[in-house]
């Protein structure tokens, strides 16, 4: 009985999680004429992928996935290695005032964005990176490894100290125990922060918009933003274009969905 | 091992990334910015402007990037203070936008341009109000920082099958507006297609406020020339009328939630015989209605309305020159002619034939009476920075019936007389 409640309510979960991305992919395969005659819930008449081929031309997409790929790898590199780094000195090495550093972290991470524009703004300015990808790579990844530094200190606290000791004994130095000990160890811990970073990176908005104003440094979800105009908007081409800005970070946490469960396995505890 | 590589690429390319493009002394290029679609009247006039400028102008490249509308209002005040600013760009006009960025020393005054190339000659007081901005930024007086290209105003448009159904002429007041709305709520048909959720709402309660109005009461509201009561007979009548048409059941309670796009679609799709917008659906409603016959008329009075937005030079514009002679080519009769034919409200009447439908041809006309009978009242909107959000959430607790008509119209006169110390009245 127990188990068919369960499941009932997952599969409910499953539909009104998958009823937007439905009726977004509905519409984007709509022409515009049917779009009109019959509204955003009725069934397309056949596909017509001239909404995703007009948008994909009209802001040179390609380009966007690019910049959104390279912006987001990056971030999510160097956040994920920054974070390692700040917490093995914050949840292992345990330095004085480890809990006031921490909360200053939390601090950044919890600021919202529009507080931070204008400084961010005049700082790239003044260092003559506004309107480079460098400067949003900089500023998330520092966003992104506050959050990184406060999750991996708290695992890190737990972490097995007959290991490091062991370790120690063998004779390694704190840059081995690092590299050799605590990295391998948490691997999973790490893949899902990668993942997590890269994601939420791809989605930034806020931030991009204001510092990249080229088109051609400009990210998927600013691209996005083109199609939203004044008074009008074009349902069926927005539609496209969601599909378009979703799929591939779905199609990235896919990819690294498989290899992460296959990383918890592996880096269980021998 | 490969999650090492990859780390190692992702460096590599993160130093690549780092390089801006650099400034080189080659053929001089005119960048400019708009945020029109490509498709939009404006949009195909535009792109021919650029064929032309290219052509007249050899040696010059169009470096032409299309912005979101977003993009622009978030980020213009931080683009034109850098060196990234665009030569030229089409712009918002009002005093919340160009009017704040001319008092800020961010658009050049482009007066002596403007009588040099006669564009004052070309445009009516009404239109000119937009584009000229005191030293308060408040618009209708001072200097120029903007040319306008286009013009846009709000209209009734009318499924001509559904009035012809229930054998209704084409109203020519507010009353035989009413009473055509009563036959067909009589008939089951809810009258009106409103989006409760944005503009249009609130730009129909302001035609309604318009209707007991005067040319000195729009002044006073939208230019500060003198004290504004939120509690005087128009802005009452605006209200209670709105409040009224909504227990009439003229307007659908849904509506509240309603985006202006379903507001269009509902109309497109015959749900509902009338829509109270602006020029700017135009092209849309053209393309998306197959099943009816429609049309416009204009609202009898003052009437929400303006020049469209405009091109502006930015203070830091490197190529002032090439600037004006592309706004230019944008007031020649060939371009106004190419933006009216593909739909949209051209400043200039250059009296040639047009070849475009019989509809464009309704909203030409209409617009050049209201032109010359003076009588655009901008929109409710501008009066004062975020002010938009204000008037959509004041506008849409009459629809859903959570405050009386005196309690909205607290709720906007509120930040209007906060604002009203900004612009120094």
């Amino acid at each position: 009985m127990r188990r068919h409640a369960v499941l009932w309510s997952v599969i409910v979960l499953a539909v009104v999680m998958l009823a937007p991305f439905v009726i977004v992919a509905m519409n984007a395969l709509k022409s515009p004429t049917q779009y009109a005659a019959e509204g955003p819930l009725a069934l397309p008449d056949g596909i017509s992928l001239q909404g995703l081929a007009d948008f994909w031309d009209r802001v040179d997409f390609g380009q966007k996935l690019l910049n959104s790929f390279v912006i987001s790898g990056s971030v999510a590199v160097l956040a994920v290695v920054v974070s390692v780094l700040n917490a093995y000195a914050l949840g292992i090495g345990r330095i004085r005032g480890r809990l006031w550093i921490l909360i200053a972290f939390l601090v950044a991470n919890t600021l919202p964005q529009e507080a931070l524009v204008y400084p961010l703004y005049f700082l790239a300015k003044e260092s003559g990176l506004y309107d480079t990808q460098l400067s949003v790579i900089i500023i998330f990844t520092i966003v992104q490894a506050a959050f990184g530094t406060y999750l991996l200190s708290s695992t890190f606290t737990g972490f097995p100290g007959e290991l490091l000791e062991a370790a120690r004994i063998d004779g390694a130095n704190k840059w081995q125990a690092l590299v050799r000990i605590v990295v391998p160890i948490s691997r999973p811990t790490l893949g899902v922060l990668f993942v997590f970073f890269f994601i939420w990176t791809w989605n930034e908005f806020f931030l991009p918009l204001v510092l990249l104003i080229s088109n051609d440094t400009q990210t998927v979800p600013v691209a996005l933003g083109v199609l939203q105009g004044q008074r009008l908007m074009d349902a069926t081409m927005t539609s496209a274009s969601a599909l378009l800005g979703v799929i591939p970070a779905i199609a990235f946490f896919l990819i690294f969905q498989h290899t992460l469960t296959r990383g918890i396995t592996a880096g269980a505890v021998k | 091992m490969s999650k090492r590589l990859l780390a190692a690429a992702m460096v590599a390319v993160l130093a690549v990334s780092g390089c801006g493009p650099g400034d080189d002394d080659g053929p001089r290029t005119l960048k400019l910015w708009h945020y029109e679609g490509p498709d939009s009247a404006m949009g195909v006039a535009w792109a021919e402007a650029i064929r032309q400028f290219e052509a007249t102008h050899p040696g010059v490249k169009v470096a032409f990037e299309e912005k979101g509308f977003e993009q622009i209002q978030k980020t213009a005040p931080m683009v034109l203070n850098s060196s990234d600013a665009p030569d030229v760009m089409e712009y918002n006009k009002g005093n919340a936008t160009a009017g704040l960025l001319s008092k800020q020393g961010l658009l050049t005054d482009i007066s002596d341009e403007v009588t040099k190339r006669g564009w004052d000659k070309q445009m009516s007081a009404g239109i000119q109000t937009t584009a000229r901005y005191d030293e308060k930024g408040v618009m209708g007086s001072g200097k120029w920082y903007g040319v306008p290209n286009y013009a846009e105003y709000v209209m009734v448009f009318y499924n001509k099958d559904m009035f012809a159904q229930q054998g209704i002429s084409v109203p020519g007041t507010v009353e035989e507006l009413t009473a055509a709305m009563d036959k067909f709520v009589a008939a089951g048909v809810t009258p009106l297609a409103v989006g409760g959720a944005e503009y249009p709402a609130h730009q129909i309660m302001y035609q309604l406020a318009l209707s007991k109005a005067n040319k000195q009461w729009v002044d006073r509201f939208q230019r500060y020339t003198g004290p504004v009561d939120f509690h005087d007979a128009a802005w009452m009548h605006g209200a209670s009328t709105f409040a009224d048409w909504v227990d009439k059941g003229y307007i659908s309670k849904d509506s509240a939630g309603m985006k202006a796009e379903d507001m269009g679609v509902a109309f497109m799709q015959g749900k509902h015989p009338i829509m109270i917008s602006g020029s700017w659906w135009y092209g849309r409603l053209a393309a998306g209605i197959k099943g009816f016959q429609w049309g416009s008329f204009l609202w009898p009075g003052l009437t929400a309305g303006s020049a469209g937005n405009m091109w502006v030079v930015p203070a830091g514009s490197k190529n002032k020159d090439l600037a004006y002679d592309f706004i230019a080519i944008t007031m020649s009769p060939q371009i106004q002619d190419k933006l009216r034919d593909a739909g949209g409200v051209p400043l200039i009447d250059t009296g040639t034939p047009s070849t475009a439908a019989p509809q464009i041809k309704e909203v030409t006309d209409n617009f050049k009476t209201l032109s010359t009978q003076d009588r655009l009242a901008f929109y409710p909107d501008w009066p004062a920075p975020g002010y938009y959000d204000v008037q959509v959430s004041a506008v849409q607790k009459l629809i859903t019936g959570t405050a009386n008509p005196h309690q909205v119209m607290d709720e906007l006169a509120r930040p209007y007389q906060e604002n009203l110390a900004n612009v120094g009245r």
